[in-house]
C-alpha cells in the first residue's frame, strides 16, 4: 500500500523531471506540426496522470477498507534480496565499469569473478582466485583471442594480455 | 519461394549448422539454470549477435529459444524446480515420476514430446507467417501507430496484477525511446552533451539490464542449494509410448499455437492450459499428479510450439508477445531488419535461415538433449557465488562488444536497478522494454500521419485499420480494468466476511 503511494510520487517527480528536461531540446526548421517535443510533453502528462490514478487508487482503496472496518493487511512483503545486499552487487558491477580501462581486461574479469563470488558467500580457500584467473584466462580467450573483439588493455600496463 | 537448391547453400556454403547447434546448446544449458529464462538466456547471447551476419544472429537467436524450452525441463524434472517459467507446469508429474526412479524416462518425454511440439510449431510458423504479413500492406503510418498502441496496451494489461503500473511501465519505455536523435528534425533530445547517447539508448542494453542484471541482483545472497544426481541417462519413449502420448502432445500443440499466436500468451499459460485439457481427456485422470507421462507430453509439447508460433505476430507485424520474442525483435532492429512483408522480400535469406536453423536445432535436440544432460547436471551443481560471478562477467563482457564502450556498461547497471526497483514495487519490465523497442515506430508513425493530414487528428479515424486496431486497445484496457475491478471487490468481500 505504502510502496503504491510512493511508487506513484516518483511517477509525477520523473514526468516533472522529463517535461523540464523537454525545454533544453533545441527547435528545428524543419521541424513537423508536433515537434521534437511533443510527443515527450505528452508522455509526461501521460505519465503524471498515471502516477495521480496510482495514488487515487491507493487511497480509494485504503478508505474502503477502513470503513469496511478491514484490518489494514501488509502485502508488501519483499520478493528476492534486500536492497542493499542487490546494491552492493551492482556497485562490483560498477567498480569493473570504472576499473576496466586502468587495470585491462583480463585482471579487471579475475577481479570482478572473485569480488562477486565472494560477496555472495564463498569460501576464502584456493578454490576463490583459482576459479577468478581461470575464469578470466577462459573469457579473455574467447573474447579476445576467439571472437577477436577489442578489450580495453588497461593503461596502467603495457597491454600484454589484450 | 525458397527452392531445394537455395536450402542446400543454406547448408553447405553458410555456417548455420553449427551456428544452430550452438544455439540449441546454449539455450538447453542457460534454460537448466534455474532463475535464467529463455529470454535471458537470449539476452546473454544478444550482444555476440552484433557483429555477425543478420541471418545467422536471427537463427541463432531462435535457436537458443527452442534450446531453452527443453532445458528449463531438466530442473523441473529432477529437483523439482522449473528452469523457465513455461516448464513449470512439468514440476508436477515430471518430479513424481523422478521420486519413482524414472527421471531418465520422464526428460526422453519431455524430449521428445518438445520435438514435436517444435516441428508442429514450425510448419505452422511457415504456413501462417508469410501470408499474415501480407495484410501488413495494406498499413499506412496511421495503422503502424495504432499497431504500436495495441502491442503496447495488451502487455500492458496482461503483464501484471494492475493496470496502471502496466500503462506506466510502457510510458517510461516510451521516454527512454525518445532519447537520441529525433525521427524527423534530427535534433537531439535528452542526450545532455553526452556523445554515446546521439544514437539513444540501444534496446539490447535495456534488455540486459532489466532481464539478467535485475535477476542476478534479486538472487543476491540467496542460499538455495540446487543439487542434482549425476548418474541420470535419458531413456527416449519408444513406439507405444509416443502412440499413448499422442492425444495430450496433439492437446498441446493446438493450445501452443493458440496461445502463441495470441498477444500476451506464452509458454507458461499454454503448459498450464494443456496440462489440464490432457487430464480433461485422458482415459487415466487419475494418474496425473501421481506420475502421468501425459502430464509432461501435454506441457512440453505447449510451451515448445510456443517457442515457434510466438514468432508469428513478431515476424508479420512486428509486435512481440512474450519477453524472448522481445528479444528477438531487439535482434532484428538491431540488425536493422524490420519485420513485415519486406523482410520476406527483401531479406529472405533471414527468415530462411531461421526456419531452416530451427529445424536443424529441433532435430539436434534428440542427440544434443541426450549428449549434454551431464554437463548440464554439472553446470547446475557449480557452487551458486561462483555461477553469479562468471553469469556478471559475461553480461558485462558481451555488453561492452555493442560500442566498445563503458557507458554502455554504466547504464545496463543503472537500468538493473532500476528493473530491481520495479521488481519491488510490482511494476512489470516486460512492458518498459516493447516501449523502447517500439518506440521509434510509434513516434514516426504518429508524426508522419499528421504530417500528411497537415496536423488534423481526424485521420486517425478515417483510417479502418487503425480504428480497428486502436478500438481492440482500448477493449484490453477496458477488459484489464473490469478484471482489476472484479478482483478488488471479491478481496474486499473476502476479508469482511471473514
Amino acid at each position: 500500500m505504502k510502496r503504491d503511494f510512493l511508487s506513484g510520487g516518483v511517477l509525477i517527480a520523473l514526468a516533472a523531471a522529463y517535461y523540464i528536461a523537454t525545454g533544453t531540446i533545441a527547435e528545428s526548421t524543419l521541424s513537423d506540426e508536433i515537434g521534437a517535443t511533443g510527443l515527450p510533453r505528452l508522455l509526461a502528462m501521460l505519465l503524471a496522470f498515471i502516477g495521480l490514478a496510482l495514488i487515487a487508487r491507493t487511497a480509494f482503496v485504503a478508505l474502503a477498507a477502513r470503513r469496511a472496518n478491514v484490518p489494514q493487511v501488509a502485502a508488501d512483503e519483499e520478493e528476492g534480496a534486500p536492497l542493499p545486499r542487490a546494491v552492493g552487487l551492482l556497485l562490483i558491477g560498477g567498480a569493473y565499469v570504472v576499473l576496466l580501462p586502468f587495470i585491462g581486461y583480463f585482471l579487471s574479469v579475475a577481479l570482478l569473478i572473485g569480488a562477486v563470488a565472494f560477496y555472495e558467500g564463498a569460501a576464502r580457500s584456493w578454490v576463490l582466485p583459482t576459479a577468478a584467473l581461470g575464469g578470466a584466462t577462459l573469457y579473455w580467450a574467447i573474447f579476445v583471442k576467439l571472437l577477436g573483439v577489442h578489450q580495453p588493455a588497461g593503461s596502467l600496463f603495457l597491454g600484454w594480455l589484450s | 519461394m525458397t527452392s531445394f537448391w537455395d536450402i542446400l547453400h543454406l547448408l553447405t556454403a553458410t555456417p548455420l549448422v553449427p551456428v544452430a547447434i550452438l544455439g540449441l546448446t546454449w539455450g538447453i544449458l542457460g534454460g537448466a539454470l534455474p532463475g535464467i529464462s529463455a529470454s535471458i538466456t537470449m539476452a546473454l547471447v544478444l550482444p555476440f549477435t552484433y557483429t555477425m551476419d543478420p541471418a545467422m544472429a536471427i537463427a541463432l537467436l531462435a535457436c537458443v529459444y527452442i534450446g531453452a524450452e527443453y532445458g528449463g525441463s531438466i530442473p523441473a524434472i529432477l529437483i523439482r524446480t522449473p528452469g523457465t517459467n513455461s516448464s513449470a507446469a512439468t514440476v508436477i508429474d515430471g518430479y513424481e515420476l523422478n521420486r519413482q526412479g524414472r527421471a531418465g524416462e520422464a526428460l526422453g518425454i519431455s524430449l521428445m514430446s518438445g520435438v514435436v511440439g517444435s516441428l508442429f510449431g514450425l510448419a505452422m510458423l511457415a504456413l501462417l507467417t508469410e501470408p499474415l504479413s501480407w495484410l501488413a500492406l495494406a498499413f499506412k503510418p496511421t495503422s503502424y501507430f495504432a499497431l504500436g498502441i495495441l502491442g503496447l496496451s495488451v502487455i500492458a494489461s496482461m503483464g501484471g496484477d494492475s493496470l496502471l503500473k502496466g500503462l506506466a511501465s510502457a510510458v517510461v519505455g516510451l521516454m527512454i525511446a525518445t532519447v537520441g536523435t529525433d525521427p524527423i528534425s534530427g535534433v537531439t533530445r535528452f542526450t545532455f552533451d553526452v556523445a554515446d547517447l546521439l544514437s539513444g539508448v540501444e534496446p539490447v542494453v535495456v534488455m540486459v539490464g532489466l532481464f539478467a542484471l535485475t535477476e542476478l541482483m534479486s538472487q543476491s545472497g540467496s542460499t538455495s542449494v540446487t543439487q542434482l544426481g549425476g548418474s541420470i541417462r535419458i531413456r527416449l519413449p519408444g513406439w507405444a509410448m509416443m502412440r499413448k502420448l499422442r492425444r495430450s502432445q496433439a492437446i498441446g500443440c493446438f493450445l501452443g499455437l493458440f496461445e502463441g499466436l495470441t498477444p500476451g500468451g506464452g509458454g507458461s499459460v499454454a503448459a498450464f492450459m494443456s496440462y489440464n485439457e490432457a487430464r480433461r481427456w485422458s482415459k487415466t485422470p487419475e494418474q496425473f499428479g501421481k506420475g502421468s507421462e501425459e502430464g509432461i507430453a501435454a506441457p512440453e509439447a505447449a510451451n515448445n510450439t510456443v517457442a515457434s508460433t510466438a514468432l508469428i505476430p513478431l515476424l508479420s507485424f512486428g509486435i512481440p508477445s512474450s519477453n524472448s520474442t522481445a528479444v528477438l525483435l531487439g535482434g532484428l532492429l538491431m540488425h536493422g531488419l524490420l519485420p513485415g512483408p519486406r523482410l520476406f522480400e527483401q531479406n529472405p535469406q533471414v527468415i530462411d535461415s531461421l526456419y531452416v536453423g530451427s529445424l536443424i536445432a529441433i532435430i539436434a535436440q534428440i542427440g544434443v538433449g541426450v549428449l549434454i544432460l551431464p554437463a548440464c547436471i554439472w553446470l547446475v551443481n557449480r557452487p551458486r557465488p561462483y555461477r553469479a560471478g562468471f553469469i556478471l562477467a559475461l553480461i558485462l563482457s558481451g555488453l561492452f562488444t555493442l560500442n566498445n564502450s563503458p557507458f554502455d556498461l554504466g547504464l545496463a547497471l543503472a537500468l538493473g536497478l532500476m528493473g530491481y526497483l520495479m521488481r519491488l514495487a510490482r511494476f512489470p519490465v516486460l512492458p518498459m522494454i516493447l516501449g523502447v523497442v517500439l518506440g521509434h515506430m510509434v513516434e514516426s508513425s504518429y508524426r508522419r500521419s499528421l504530417v500528411l493530414s497537415g496536423g488534423d487528428f481526424h485521420i486517425f479515424v478515417e483510417d479502418p485499420i487503425a480504428v480497428g486496431l486502436l478500438g481492440a486497445a482500448l477493449f484490453f484496457i477496458v477488459f484489464s480494468l473490469a478484471r482489476e475491478y472484479r478482483d478488488a471487490r471479491r478481496t474486499q468481500l473476502q476479508e469482511t466476511h471473514s
